[in-house]
């Protein structure tokens, strides 16, 4: 499985805390996230990708504490076992 | 007056030897808006030993808000000289130093502090403000944005950077919503792992605390 946890404005808006899919071979987290939102009623993508699926600034995106833009970007491989985490933080202070 | 007396109430909670240690050190505060206002008066009303500030803000009116130090008298003065009067009135055995400056590529933190608390408004900001920091210090990073908030502790040279870990955050167009008792909730968690930090027992070390201040969750992201 791989497990996927939404903090902030993302748990908010989808109003859970996380949610598992099995892996399935050669994905990449860009292919995984438009498959979680096909799971989930809420669509979220949004938030994350503009209209050519390109990587939004706003939200981190990590894969196993690892922020995705020092690995391959939405290019990066997800396998069993791996936690993706989405998390918009807050700016101000 | 004795500091005994001054103390008395937290002595009961943590005890002499945990006084000494927080009259015994010093502290940078970035950023003396929201975060760092309320940071300030509690680490000095705690009785720590030296505070740096870091700030080169004019008090205008949107900052009364959520701004503790400060009031529509000091409308037009500068953040530092107001902090510092404010702070030396509740407790003047605290030294309090001022650095007026933005922080940018020409930051250097004094050689005498190895805490420092982020209570920036920006990013770009807080990154110039982690590479001004010696190798080993601890950094706290505070941020709050309308709902929600977050506090972390970084040690500079064995965590993974703040730069790298908050790549593909961005900062918001305009003006950032920020509530007067949202500000105070993060800064007193701030204050509280400050605190922390000065025993040795950082909580928040390589860890995200997210606070959900509608709905009063709390979530935890190890990094």
């Amino acid at each position: 499985m791989i497990k996927v946890q939404f903090y902030s404005l993302i748990r908010l808006l989808l109003k859970q805390e996380k949610f598992e899919l099995p892996a399935s071979d050669k994905e990449n987290v860009g292919q995984f996230l438009q498959r979680l939102q096909q799971q989930i009623s809420t669509p979220f993508l949004h938030k994350l990708l503009d209209r050519k699926g390109e990587l939004i600034l706003g939200t981190i995106i990590m894969i196993n504490r690892r922020n995705i833009h020092h690995l391959d970007k939405l290019e990066t491989p997800v396998v069993c076992g791996d936690v993706i985490a989405l998390f918009p933080p807050g700016a101000g202070g | 007056m004795s500091a005994t007396e001054r103390y008395s109430r937290q002595i009961l909670h943590w005890g002499e030897e945990r006084q000494q240690q927080l009259e015994a050190a010093t502290i940078l505060i970035a950023g003396v808006g929201g975060l760092g206002a309320a940071v300030a008066e509690l680490l000095v009303r705690a009785g720590i030993g030296k505070l740096y500030l870091v700030d080169d803000g004019i008090i205008d009116w949107p900052d009364l808000n959520r701004q503790l130090l400060y009031s529509e008298t000091d409308i037009g003065l500068t953040k530092l000289e107001v902090a510092k009067q404010k702070l030396q009135q509740i407790n003047s055995n605290v030294v309090v130093e001022l650095l007026p400056q933005r922080i940018d590529a020409t930051f250097h933190c004094p050689s005498d502090v190895s805490i420092i608390a982020d209570c920036l408004d920006n990013y770009t900001s807080r990154f110039h403000l982690e590479a001004g920091l010696a190798d080993e210090s601890f950094l706290i990073h505070g941020g709050i944005e309308g709902d929600q908030g977050q506090i972390l502790t970084l040690k500079k040279g064995q965590s993974h950077p703040l730069a790298d870990i908050f790549a593909g955050a961005q900062q918001p167009a305009g003006d950032i919503p920020v509530s007067g008792p949202g500000a105070t909730i993060i800064s007193g968690y701030m204050a509280n792992e400050l605190l922390n930090i000065i025993l040795g027992k950082p909580q928040l070390l390589n860890r995200f605390m997210i606070v959900g201040l509608s709905d009063l969750h709390l979530d935890f992201l190890d990094v």
